[in-house]
C-alpha cells in the first residue's frame, strides 16, 4: 500500500506561518464556553467538532478541555480547513459523523448543511472614540442617511455601539449581525432603525455606509454587492474616515464578463462541498453553459492554484463557485480569468441587465426563490463582434426540432471542435521511434507515487 | 432623375466587356470629388450646370461641410460611346460587339492619408483608377501612396491633370511653361509606377502616355477636360493626318513651323511646340478674351470653336461665362468616359492577371478559374470590401465585387470571413442573401442578381463579417485575399459613456463602429477600458463623431489620444535565466536578446511568417539576418498570437521530451508575448532562446500546469536582465510648404522630438517638401501647431511608419519611459513600481 499512498509523515511536518499567535487569558468569556456548551445541551447533541482557523489552534486544545469541562459531549477539533477557514467544513464534520459545529475565527456567514454554532472572534473597541470621528464628519442633519456596518469582531460591544450611534442620528440604520437565516438577511447582516425595525438593503441606495473594522476582503464584498451612495471605512487604529471606491474593479470585472461570452470551454470550478445550493448553482452554471452552446467543464482541484489550473489549457474561463471571501477571483497570476457565478450569468442569461454597478458575490442570491434570481432566457441573438477578439462570435444553440440530419451535423461539429483543439497541438502521445532506440535489459525503474518517489533525485 | 434605370443597368451587367469598375484616388484637395459630379452630371444624376459643386459622392454631412471625402462611395453609370470612339478599343475583351453602351461602376475615395484604409478597400473591388493631380502642386505624398497601392493590387492607372484654371487665372504660367509642368508630372507618375510594375508584366504597359489619350486635362470645378484626341480630331480633317499620328505629334519634343508648315523634334526660332501651339494657344486666347472682357474677341472665338452660348447664359461674363463656354466646348464628361472606356480594363481583362493577387486558394480550383475567367456560370466568389451603414441602425450592407458567378437574392451562400480555413468550421457561416442591391451614391436600388464583374451590395450577410470577407457557392473555395493597409490604427482614445449607465449602448455602438470603418479598432482591453483605435487626429476624430451621433447615440466622455507602446529589449540576457517549476522538478533555462534590425518589419509584412518552408525561412534568415541554420530551423513559434514579430528558438541539444512541453512552452510563450513583463504591453522584435531544460522524467510531473506559467517567468526573468526597453511608434510625415515657412517647421518638429530627414523643392514649383520622423505621441495637435507657426502655409500628412526605441531605461525613475510604465500599470490596475527579477529568476 506504501506505493499507492503519501506518506502522513508530510502532513504531520508541513509547517504553516501564522499570522498573530495571540495568548488568551479569558478563554472562557472570550470564546463564549459558557453559551456554546448550553447550546450543545439545548440541542442535546451528542458528537461536535469544533473548527478552528490556523491562528486559533493554538487555544483549541484549551477550548476543548474548558467545553469537556462543563458537558460530556463527543468533541473534535477539526484544523486546516479544504478550502477557507471562513466557511464551515461540513464534509471534515461528516467524516466524524458530527452532528453540529462550533466555528471559531472569522466567518463568511454562509449556509451550510449542517446545525453551526457560531463563535465570532472579539476585539476591544473605543465606541466612543469611533463615534467622534463620525460626527466630525457628518453634522447631525436630517437631509444625510447614514448606516453604520461593524466588523464582526465588534459584535460584543453591540449595544454600545446601537446605543451611541441612535443618540447621534436617530433617523439612521445600523447594519448588525444577524445569526437567524432571515428573507432581509444579506451577508450575515440585517439593518435596522432605531425602532428596531428590519429593512431590506434597498433602502441603502441613498445612505452613507459606513463600516467600522480593517481593510480586507469583508469590506471589499461589502462596498461592491451593496449598493449605497457612498462607502467609507472607519479604522479604529488610525481614526479616520476613509472613502472607499472600487470603479477600477468594476471596470474589470466587465471586461471578464465579455471574456464570457467570448470563451467556448467554461471550468466549473467548485471549491466548496457544504450545502444544497453548491449543487444548485452548479447545475445551474451548467445549464447556462448548455443553453449558450458553450461546453463546461466541472473542475475539484482542492485548493486551486495557478500550477493546477494551467494543466487544462482548452478551458477559456473558470466560473469559482466558492466563499465570497475569497481573494481567487481578482487575482491575475492565473493562465485563464476566473469569474464569480455572477458574472457567467450577466454574460450568458440574455434577462439580466448587462450593465450592473453592484455585484452579486454570493452565488445563493441567484438560485430560484433568492433575491437575484432572474429566469434563463433563450438566447436571441446569434452572432455578435467580439470587442476583445475582434471577430464574429456566434452563439452555437441546441435547437430540439431540427431534423436527424442537423443533429448529424451537431454532432460532428462537436467532434471537431474536440479535434480542432487537439488538432493545435504539436505533441500527439508517445513517439514510438521504431528501430531509433537501442536495445536495452529492463531496469529497476522507480517506486513510489508521483508526489513522492522513494528513488527521487534531490 | 437618371437618365438610365436600373432595368438598363442589370441588362449591361450581363455584357461583361463593356463593364468598367475603376476608383477615382488621389491626394488630399486636388479635386477628385468634384471631378467625378462631371461624370455624375453626364450620367444625368445631376444637373449639369451644378456639376463642380454638388459633390455628389460625398454623402454624408460632415463630408459636404467640411469638403472633405471621409468614406469611399460607389455610383453605378451608364454611358454610350460613340462609333468613332469605339474603333479606339481594340481589344476584343475591352467591349462586347454591337454594343456602344458601356457600364461605369466608379468609386470616389477619401484623399486625406488618415482615411486611406477606405481607398485600399476601393482599390479590391476595382480595376483601374483616375489618378487625379493638381497640376498645380504636383505629385503628393498621397498620391504617390494611393498610385503605388494601386499598382500593388494590379490596377491600371489613367492620369488627369486637374486644377488647370488655376494654373491658368491664379499662377498666370506661360504655355510652355504649363506643358513643362505637365510633363514633369507626367514623368513623375511614370516613374512611380515604374518602381513598382514593369511593362513585361502581367497587365502589360501600365504607364500613362498623354499621346495615347491616358492622360486627360482640365478642371474638375469648372466642368471641363479634355484628352489630345479631342484636340486631335478638331485638327485631324484639317491637317489631313491620321488622328493617331496626331496625337503622338501633339505631346513631347514635336515643333511647328507655321511659315513652312513643317514639323520638327527641335525648337528653333520659328517654330512653336505642337501642345502649346495646337492646345494650350486655343485655351488661352479664350481665357484671355474672357476674363479681359473682350467682347467682340469672345463672338469670334466662340464661332470658331462651335460653341453656341444658350439664351439664358447669354448675360453672363467673367469667370461666369468662361465656365459656360469651356464647359460646352470641352465637356468633361465626355473626355473622361473616353479615357475610361478605351483605357481602363474591363473585368474580363483585368481578372485574368488578378486572380493570382486576389485568391488565396489553389490557381487551378473552380474558384480559380471562375475568377479567371469572369465566368457568370462559375461557383460564386464576391469579396466583401467594407461595410456600408443602412437607414436601419445597426444595420449594414455588405458591399464588395463579384469575381466569378453571380450573386441572387434568396441565394444560399457561404459567408467566410477573414479567420476562415478551409475544411474548419470557424469563421464560417452558410446562410441566406437575403437581397443583393445596386448603390448609387445616397440611393439604393434593388435588384435581383448580379453577374460577375460587377460591384453591389448585400443585405442580410453583415451579422456574419465583422468588416469584410468572401461570399461563394464552391464548397472548397479558399479565402480571397485580405487588404493589407498602408496605415495603422496607432492613435488610441478611451472613452466612456458621460452616464455610466449608457454603457451597454456605448459597446453595442463600438460594435457598429468596429463594421463601419476597414480599419478602426474598437478594443475591450484587460482593464476594462473602451479603446478606440485609428490611423490618425482626424480620423479618430471621425470615428467618435459616428460613435457618438449614430452608432451609440448617447453622449461621450474621450480621453486624450494616447499610443500604445511596445515592449522590447536593447541586449541579450546578461546571465543564463533559470525559473523552476512550481513543483522544483523542471527547470528552464533561457536567454533573451534582440532581434537585428529590419526582421520585426519584415515579420509584420509577412516576409517571415510561421506558415513558411521551415528550412527555406531559415535559409532567408541565415542569409539576411546572419542567424544559425540550425538554430533558425528550430524556431518553435511567433508570437503573440501565434504570428506577431517576436520568436521562441529552441537551442537545446539532445533534451529529453522536449517537445512533450512544446505547446505548453509556446502557450506560455504568447502569453508572456501578449503582456510583456513591463507594463502587460505587447513584446516587439524579441528574441528568446531555450539553452537548457531539465524535466522530470514522469509526464503527470511536467504538464501544462507545471511548464506554461514557468515559461512565463522565465521569459519575464530574461526580459528583465536585457536591458528592457520600450518603444513607441513613429510618424513619416511629409510637409509641403513655401520655403519662407521652412523655418517654422523645423521649430515646431524640434519641440516634438522630430527630425527632418529630406526637404526638397517640388521641381517647377516653389514649394518645398520636408520629411520628418515624427514621434506619433507628439504628433497630437502637430497641424494646428504648424499651421500658427507658418501662417497656415503649412500642411502636414502623416503616415505611420515604424516603431523607435524610446530612449531611456525604464528601469530608472524619472526616466521618460519609466513614467509611461508607471502611467499604463496604473491605468491596467497593475502594481505600480517595477517587476522585481526575484520574483522569476530561481537559483539553482
Amino acid at each position: 500500500m506504501a506505493n499507492f499512498t503519501t506518506d502522513g509523515k508530510i502532513c504531520i511536518e508541513r509547517e504553516l506561518p501564522v499570522a498573530n499567535e495571540q495568548h488568551y487569558d479569558d478563554i472562557i468569556s472570550r470564546f463564549d464556553i459558557n453559551e456554546t456548551c448550553q447550546w450543545i445541551r439545548d440541542n442535546n447533541y451528542g458528537k461536535v467538532c469544533l473548527q478552528f482557523p490556523d491562528e486559533l489552534l493554538n487555544v483549541s486544545a484549551k477550548i476543548y478541555e474548558e467545553i469537556k469541562k462543563q458537558i460530556d459531549v463527543d468533541l473534535y477539533i477539526l484544523g486546516d480547513t479544504s478550502y477557507a477557514s471562513c466557511c464551515v467544513d461540513s464534509v471534515a464534520a461528516m467524516h466524524v459523523e458530527s452532528e453540529a459545529v462550533i466555528h471559531y475565527g472569522h466567518t463568511c456567514f454562509s449556509k451550510t448543511n449542517i446545525p453551526v454554532y457560531t463563535v465570532l472572534p472579539k476585539r476591544e473597541l473605543n465606541v466612543q472614540g469611533c463615534m467622534k470621528v463620525v460626527a466630525s464628519n457628518y453634522k447631525i442633519d436630517d437631509n444625510v442617511k447614514l448606516c453604520l456596518f461593524y466588523d464582526e469582531e465588534f459584535e460584543h460591544c453591540k449595544d454600545d455601539l446601537v446605543h451611541h450611534w441612535f443618540q447621534l442620528y436617530s433617523k439612521s440604520y445600523i447594519a448588525s449581525v444577524e445569526m437567524e437565516d432571515k428573507p432581509e438577511r444579506f451577508l450575515g447582516r440585517t439593518i435596522r432603525d432605531k425602532q428596531g425595525t428590519i429593512y431590506p438593503p434597498d433602502i441603502l441606495k441613498d445612505c452613507i455606509c459606513i463600516y467600522i473594522g480593517s481593510r480586507g476582503q469583508t469590506l471589499f464584498n461589502y462596498t461592491i454587492s451593496i449598493a449605497a451612495a457612498e462607502w467609507h471605512l472607519l479604522d479604529p487604529e488610525s481614526d479616520r474616515l476613509e472613502h472607499v471606491e472600487e470603479t477600477m474593479w468594476f471596470k474589470r470585472r466587465r471586461y471578464l464578463v465579455e471574456k464570457c461570452k467570448d470563451a467556448n470551454v467554461v471550468g466549473i470550478l467548485v471549491c466548496k462541498l457544504a450545502g444544497d445550493q453548491t449543487k444548485d448553482i452548479i447545475s445551474r452554471m451548467k445549464h447556462l453553459c448548455k443553453v449558450n452552446g458553450k461546453k463546461s467543464y466541472i473542475v475539484s482541484v482542492g485548493k486551486p492554484n495557478v500550477a493546477k489550473l494551467a494543466n487544462f489549457p482548452e478551458i477559456d474561463i473558470y466560473v469559482l463557485i466558492a466563499c465570497p471571501e475569497n481573494d481567487l477571483y481578482s487575482n491575475r497570476d492565473f493562465y485563464k480569468p476566473i469569474v464569480y457565478p455572477y458574472e457567467l450569468e450577466v454574460a450568458l442569461n440574455s434577462n439580466r441587465e448587462p450593465y450592473f454597478t453592484h455585484h452579486v458575490t454570493d452565488y445563493d442570491d441567484l438560485l430560484p426563490g433568492k433575491r437575484h434570481y432572474c429566469d434563463i432566457d433563450h438566447v436571441k441573438e446569434l452572432t455578435d463582434v467580439s470587442l476583445i477578439t475582434g471577430r464574429i462570435r456566434e452563439t452555437r444553440i441546441e435547437n430540439n426540432e431540427s431534423g436527424s440530419q442537423e443533429l448529424a451535423e451537431k454532432q460532428n461539429w462537436a467532434l471537431e471542435s474536440i479535434g480542432s483543439n487537439l488538432q493545435d497541438r504539436s505533441w500527439k502521445g508517445l513517439e514510438q521511434k521504431l528501430g531509433e532506440t537501442e536495445v536495452k535489459k529492463a531496469e529497476v525503474g522507480r517506486k513510489g507515487i508521483p508526489l513522492q518517489y522513494s528513488n527521487e533525485p534531490e | 432623375m437618371v437618365n438610365f434605370t436600373v432595368d438598363e443597368i442589370r441588362t449591361m451587367m450581363d455584357k461583361k466587356r463593356n463593364i468598367r469598375n475603376m476608383s477615382v484616388i488621389a491626394h488630399v484637395d486636388h479635386g477628385k470629388s468634384t471631378l467625378t459630379d462631371s461624370l455624375v452630371s453626364k450620367a444625368g444624376i445631376i444637373a449639369g450646370a451644378r456639376a463642380g459643386e454638388t459633390r455628389f459622392t460625398d454623402t454624408r454631412k460632415d463630408e459636404q461641410d467640411r469638403c472633405i471625402t471621409i468614406k469611399s462611395t460607389a455610383i453605378s453609370m451608364f454611358f454610350e460611346l460613340e462609333e468613332k470612339d469605339l474603333v479606339f478599343i481594340t481589344n476584343p475583351d475591352q467591349r462586347e460587339k454591337n454594343e456602344k453602351g458601356f457600364l461605369i461602376n466608379l468609386i470616389d475615395s477619401p484623399g486625406h492619408v488618415d482615411f486611406s484604409s477606405e481607398v485600399t478597400a476601393a482599390l479590391r473591388v476595382t480595376d483601374g483608377a483616375l489618378v487625379v493631380v493638381d497640376c498645380v502642386s504636383g505629385v503628393c505624398v498621397q498620391t504617390e501612396t494611393v498610385l503605388r497601392q494601386a499598382i500593388a493590387e494590379r490596377i491600371k492607372p489613367i492620369l488627369f491633370m486637374n486644377k488647370m484654371d488655376r494654373a491658368l487665372l491664379e499662377l498666370q504660367l506661360e504655355s510652355e511653361e504649363l506643358y513643362q509642368t505637365f510633363q514633369r508630372i507626367v514623368e513623375n507618375v511614370n516613374v512611380i509606377i515604374a518602381t513598382y510594375s514593369d511593362d513585361s508584366g502581367p497587365m502589360g504597359e501600365v504607364r500613362v502616355d498623354p499621346s495615347k489619350g491616358s492622360v486627360g486635362f482640365g478642371s474638375g470645378l469648372h466642368g471641363w477636360a479634355f484628352t489630345l484626341k479631342q484636340f486631335s480630331e478638331m485638327y485631324a480633317d484639317k491637317f489631313k493626318i491620321d488622328l493617331v499620328k496626331l496625337m503622338n505629334r501633339l505631346w513631347g519634343e514635336n515643333f511647328f513651323n507655321p511659315q513652312t508648315k513643317k514639323w520638327a523634334k527641335q525648337k528653333d526660332n520659328d517654330n512653336k511646340r505642337s501642345f502649346c501651339m495646337y492646345v494650350l494657344d486655343p485655351i488661352y486666347k479664350v481665357f484671355d478674351a474672357i476674363m479681359n472682357f473682350k467682347k467682340d474677341e469672345i463672338d469670334s472665338l466662340l464661332k470658331k470653336l462651335g460653341v453656341t452660348i444658350k439664351h439664358e447664359d447669354a448675360d453672363k461674363d467673367g469667370k461666369a461665362l468662361l465656365k459656360v463656354v469651356m464647359r460646352s466646348w470641352l465637356p468633361a464628361g465626355e473626355a473622361l468616359l473616353q479615357m475610361i472606356a478605351i483605357h481602363l480594363p474591363s473585368p474580363v481583362v483585368a481578372q485574368k492577371y488578378r486572380m493570382e493577387m486576389l485568391y488565396e486558394g489553389p490557381h487551378d480550383d473552380e474558384a480559380a478559374i471562375g475568377i479567371k475567367n469572369c465566368d457568370p456560370e462559375a461557383p460564386l466568389m464576391m469579396y466583401v470590401s467594407k461595410m456600408v451603414p443602412t437607414s436601419d441602425k445597426g444595420r449594414f450592407y455588405a458591399f464588395g465585387r463579384v469575381f466569378s458567378g453571380k450573386v441572387v437574392t434568396g441565394q444560399k451562400a457561404r459567408i467566410m470571413g477573414p479567420n476562415y480555413q478551409p475544411g474548419k468550421k470557424e469563421d464560417l457561416y452558410e446562410k441566406t442573401i437575403q437581397r443583393t442591391i445596386l448603390m448609387m451614391g445616397r440611393y439604393v436600388e434593388a435588384i435581383e442578381d448580379v453577374p460577375s464583374g460587377n460591384i453591389c451590395g448585400l443585405v442580410g450577410v453583415d451579422q456574419f463579417l465583422v468588416k469584410t470577407g468572401t461570399i461563394t457557392t464552391f464548397k472548397n473555395a479558399h479565402n480571397m485575399k485580405v487588404m493589407k493597409f498602408s496605415v495603422s490604427p496607432v492613435v488610441r482614445v478611451a472613452v466612456e459613456p458621460k452616464n455610466p449607465a449608457d454603457l451597454p449602448k456605448l459597446v453595442e455602438g463600438l460594435k457598429r463602429l468596429a463594421k463601419s470603418d476597414p480599419m478602426v479598432q474598437c478594443i475591450n482591453e484587460e482593464s476594462g477600458e473602451h479603446i478606440v483605435a485609428g490611423a490618425g487626429e482626424l480620423h479618430l476624430e471621425i470615428c467618435l463623431k459616428d460613435l457618438e451621433e449614430d452608432h451609440a447615440c448617447i453622449p461621450i466622455k474621450k480621453s486624450d489620444p494616447v499610443v500604445s507602446y511596445r515592449e522590447t529589449v536593447g541586449e541579450e540576457s546578461d546571465q543564463m535565466c533559470l525559473s523552476k517549476s512550481p513543483n522544483k522538478h523542471n527547470r528552464l533555462f533561457m536567454k533573451a536578446q534582440p532581434m537585428p534590425e529590419g526582421l520585426p518589419e519584415d515579420i509584420d509584412e509577412g516576409h517571415v511568417n510561421p506558415r513558411d518552408d521551415f528550412k527555406t525561412r531559415a535559409r532567408y534568415l541565415s542569409d539576411k539576418y546572419e542567424y544559425d541554420v540550425t538554430e533558425a530551423r528550430k524556431i518553435w513559434c511567433f508570437g503573440p498570437e501565434g504570428t506577431g514579430p517576436n520568436i521562441l528558438v529552441d537551442c537545446t541539444k539532445g533534451v529529453q521530451y522536449l517537445n512533450e512541453i512544446k505547446d505548453s512552452v509556446v502557450a506560455g510563450f504568447q502569453w508572456a508575448a501578449k503582456e510583456g513583463v513591463m507594463a502587460e504591453e505587447n513584446l516587439r522584435g524579441v528574441r528568446f532562446n531555450i539553452y537548457d531544460v531539465t524535466l522530470h522524467t514522469d509526464a503527470i510531473h511536467r504538464g501544462g500546469g507545471q511548464i506554461i506559467p514557468t515559461t512565463r517567468r522565465c521569459l519575464y526573468a530574461c526580459l528583465l536582465t536585457a536591458q528592457p526597453r520600450l518603444m513607441e511608434p513613429v510618424y513619416l510625415c511629409e510637409i509641403q510648404c513655401p520655403e519662407v515657412a521652412v523655418g517654422g517647421i523645423y521649430g515646431v518638429l524640434n519641440r516634438r522630438r522630430g527630425h527632418v530627414f529630406e526637404e526638397s523643392q517640388v521641381a517647377g514649383t516653389p514649394m518645398f517638401v520636408v520629411k520628418a520622423y515624427l514621434p506619433v505621441n507628439e504628433s497630437f495637435g502637430f497641424t494646428a501647431d504648424l499651421r500658427s507657426n507658418t501662417g497656415g502655409q503649412a500642411f502636414p500628412q502623416c503616415v505611420f511608419d515604424h516603431w523607435q526605441i524610446l530612449p531611456g531605461d525604464p528601469c530608472e525613475a524619472g526616466s521618460k519611459p519609466y513614467v509611461v510604465v508607471q502611467e499604463t500599470r496604473k491605468r491596467k490596475g497593475l502594481k505600480e513600481g517595477l517587476p522585481d527579477l526575484n520574483q522569476y529568476l530561481d537559483k539553482l
